[in-house]
């Protein structure tokens, strides 16, 4: 009787335990709404999604990796470089020097380039990492130096300015990603963080290919006995998450409808804190979207609503890495109560 | 595993050309929307804007552990206040996105105006434009942006005479002669190019001045000090040394002490650190950038506008800088001075 009693209170716990960034985000939406005057308001929530959308995106391909047991600092660099390579494209097109011709494209092609070039850019980091058995940690840290030195390289530490496009070459509309949806009030941003995170929640939760992704995280040793091509696997991590980080560059230079290298540093940091407060978990082998969605929506509203309250920079630092931490302590918790929760369970099958 | 990799592979170009089919589709109405805004522009530019209906002014600067946007983030908050408006004050380490996810929050917060010291002269462009649109007038100090008509006030230090200024005073401490180094700021900084020109402008004419090495440190001081140690390295026989910032000339002004040189040096900003510098005899001289006249002047126009509807002032108005030497170090003190 005792003993059920305590099992129950141990369940109460943990669904409280389970949905605890839900629960922060919660306790954080009516802290702020009461202490800064304008933010619970429909347009303060949608600038709030929009700068989530940033970084939320980011942290999708990020909790792929984290769950390989992995982790990619090169994301922000990515994303710099990817919009220079945007901007460049629109401003100066291709110039091919042997044929001497300047081509120009059309916005989805420029589009479509940058993430493909993003793509492989993240591919590079998982050749490195599996072919030449470098720490993921390492091999994107110098990833990160390279990607960002590309950037500056590009413009030579310039600016890329009104990436409007012109009428004559047929590359105008770059802009769109940064705005709102024509006739919503819905930033762009938000709409595409909205669509990869449901097709890589998907991904992650209902195909074999997201099994792999956990399954190597939990034990690479045993998935690769079991037959699975674990280098394969994680090139193509590294290489989504390249992808979701030259996507935010886009998104990022069509907001500043300018393409400047420094795009996107220190913004891995956002990701991963996102990522861990979501509940991945940093030895690999546990994560979801969804909890990284909320987690990037817990960093979101304390950065704006710190802001709005009139928070100064360094106080917000604190906060920002107590939150993390916390987190992270209560992440602990869950995983000590749910081992003694197991163990309570196989005792009373006994 | 062939099979799930088609799976992916086809689900990333779905994501794809749906994002693009965004885009596209987009594109259309953005353009109406676009016109819209344009005409709201055109009516702006007849009318005032009137502020967001709050009685909040932001105050948007680098980061303040630079003790000049210290300087100048206190400056202004503390007129504003005097002034009977509300203040948040806010910080974007120089990244333009956090720059306008700042402009967002002020202008979600309904704010009257902005004051801002910004983090980019093309990147910024787009979000005062857009505080515009909302109604709030933004007044940039300290350094320009890319484009006219868009904020109400441009209020920047003539860095350009500054310099000049300041050349003299190093070409005079150096007895028109000998060798010297300079460290230059972050290339991709305006600033950085107009301080090294000005510097070379003065110092130029005078044959006998030969620079042997230049480098850029970044504004930093202990990127100044290791490119200093390694210049010393390379020219033992340096004689003078011009910084693009007083930062930078801390940490030259450290090597120096560390190799047991006192040579002539100079800086631009007009910092605390440089004063006591120039007061123990380590260093020449500085430029003083009025960073708290600036922030002051830019919160009495907006003031004044909110009010009035105009500033009653061109959009770009130059400050002159003070040229701070031994003479008359003791009249500075963070980064005000009282003559």
């Amino acid at each position: 009787m005792a003993a059920n009693q305590k099992s129950n209170n141990n369940k109460v716990m943990m669904t409280i335990l389970k949905g605890r960034t839900f629960i922060v985000l919660v306790i954080l939406l009516i802290f702020f709404s009461i202490t800064a005057d304008n933010f619970l308001s429909a347009g303060a929530l949608l600038t709030v999604a929009k700068h989530v959308a940033l970084y939320g995106i980011l942290a999708i391909g990020m909790t792929y990796v984290i769950i390989t047991g992995g982790i990619d600092l090169s994301v922000g660099s990515v994303a710099g470089l990817a919009g220079m390579i945007a901007g460049g494209l629109i401003q100066e097109g291709l110039t091919l020097k042997m044929f001497g011709v300047t081509l120009y494209f059309s916005v989805p092609m420029i589009v479509l380039i940058t993430v493909l070039l993003g793509a492989l850019m993240g591919m590079i980091n998982g050749l490195v990492i599996t072919k030449f058995k470098v720490a993921p940690f390492i091999a994107t840290l110098g990833t990160m130096y390279i990607w960002r030195g590309f950037a500056n390289i590009r413009s030579n530490g310039a600016t890329f300015s009104e990436l409007a496009g012109y009428e004559g070459l047929g590359n105008t509309g770059f802009e769109v990603f940064g705005r709102n949806i024509a006739g919503t009030p819905i930033p762009c941003g938000v709409l595409i963080l909205a669509i990869i995170a449901v097709v890589a929640g998907l991904i992650l939760k209902k195909t074999p290919f997201g099994w792999h992704v956990l399954s190597i995280g939990g034990n690479e040793k045993a998935s690769k006995l079991s037959g699975i091509k674990v280098d394969r696997v994680k090139i193509w991590v590294y290489a989504f998450s390249g992808f979701c980080s030259a996507v935010v560059g886009i998104i990022a230079t069509s907001q500043l409808v300018s393409a400047t290298p420094k795009t996107g540093e220190s913004w891995e940091m956002n990701a991963i804190a996102a990522s861990v407060l979501g509940g991945t978990s940093m030895a690999g082998g546990v994560g979801t979207i969804g909890g990284t969605i909320v987690g990037a929506f817990v960093i979101g509203v304390i950065n704006d609503g710190m802001t709005m309250c009139g928070v100064t920079e360094f106080w917000q630092k604190i906060i920002r890495g107590l939150v993390i931490i916390v987190a992270v302590i209560i992440d602990q918790v869950q995983r000590n109560l749910q081992a003694k929760m197991a163990l309570q369970a196989r005792n009373e099958n006994k | 595993m062939k099979g799930f990799k088609k799976v992916l592979s086809m689900l990333l170009v779905t994501a794809m050309i749906g994002t693009m089919a965004i885009g596209c589709g987009a594109k259309e109405d953005d353009k109406k929307e676009e016109t819209k805004t344009e005409e709201k522009k055109d009516a702006g530019e007849e009318e005032a804007l009137k502020g967001g209906g709050s009685n909040i002014i932001y105050v948007v600067t680098p980061s303040v552990s630079n003790p000049a946007f210290k300087a100048e983030a206190d400056t202004a908050t503390a007129k504003a206040k005097e002034l009977g408006y509300e203040v948040k004050a806010v910080s974007h380490d120089d990244d333009p996105t956090k720059q306008t996810e700042l402009f967002d929050s002020a202008i979600a917060d309904k704010a009257a105006a902005i004051i801002c010291d910004n983090a980019g002269a093309d990147a910024t462009v787009e979000a005062v434009k857009k505080a515009r649109e909302a109604g709030i007038p933004t007044f940039l100090i300290d350094r320009e942006i890319n484009a006219e008509g868009v904020a109400i006030s441009q209020i920047v230090a003539n860095n350009y005479q500054g310099a000049k200024a300041i050349a003299e005073k190093f070409v005079e401490a150096m007895g028109e002669k000998g060798k010297y180094v300079e460290l230059l700021g972050k290339e991709s900084d305006t600033n950085a190019g107009v301080r090294s020109s000005a510097f070379h402008e003065v110092i130029d004419q005078y044959p006998d001045m030969e620079m042997v090495a230049q480098q850029t440190a970044n504004w930093e001081k202990t990127e100044a000090y290791d490119k200093m140690e390694a210049m010393l390295q390379a020219n033992p026989d340096i004689e003078g040394v011009i910084c693009g910032n007083d930062t930078m000339l801390e940490g030259v002004c450290a090597a120096l002490e560390a190799a047991n040189k006192t040579l002539p040096v100079i800086g631009v900003d007009g910092s605390d650190e440089a004063a006591a510098l120039i007061k123990s005899g380590k260093a020449t001289g500085t430029a003083l950038q009025q960073f708290a006249v600036i922030a002051e002047m830019a919160v009495v126009q907006a003031d004044k506008y909110l009010k009035e509807g105009t500033t009653g002032e061109d959009e770009k108005q130059l400050v002159d800088c003070v040229a701070i030497t031994k003479d008359n170090v003791d009249k500075l003190s963070g980064f005000v001075f009282t003559e």
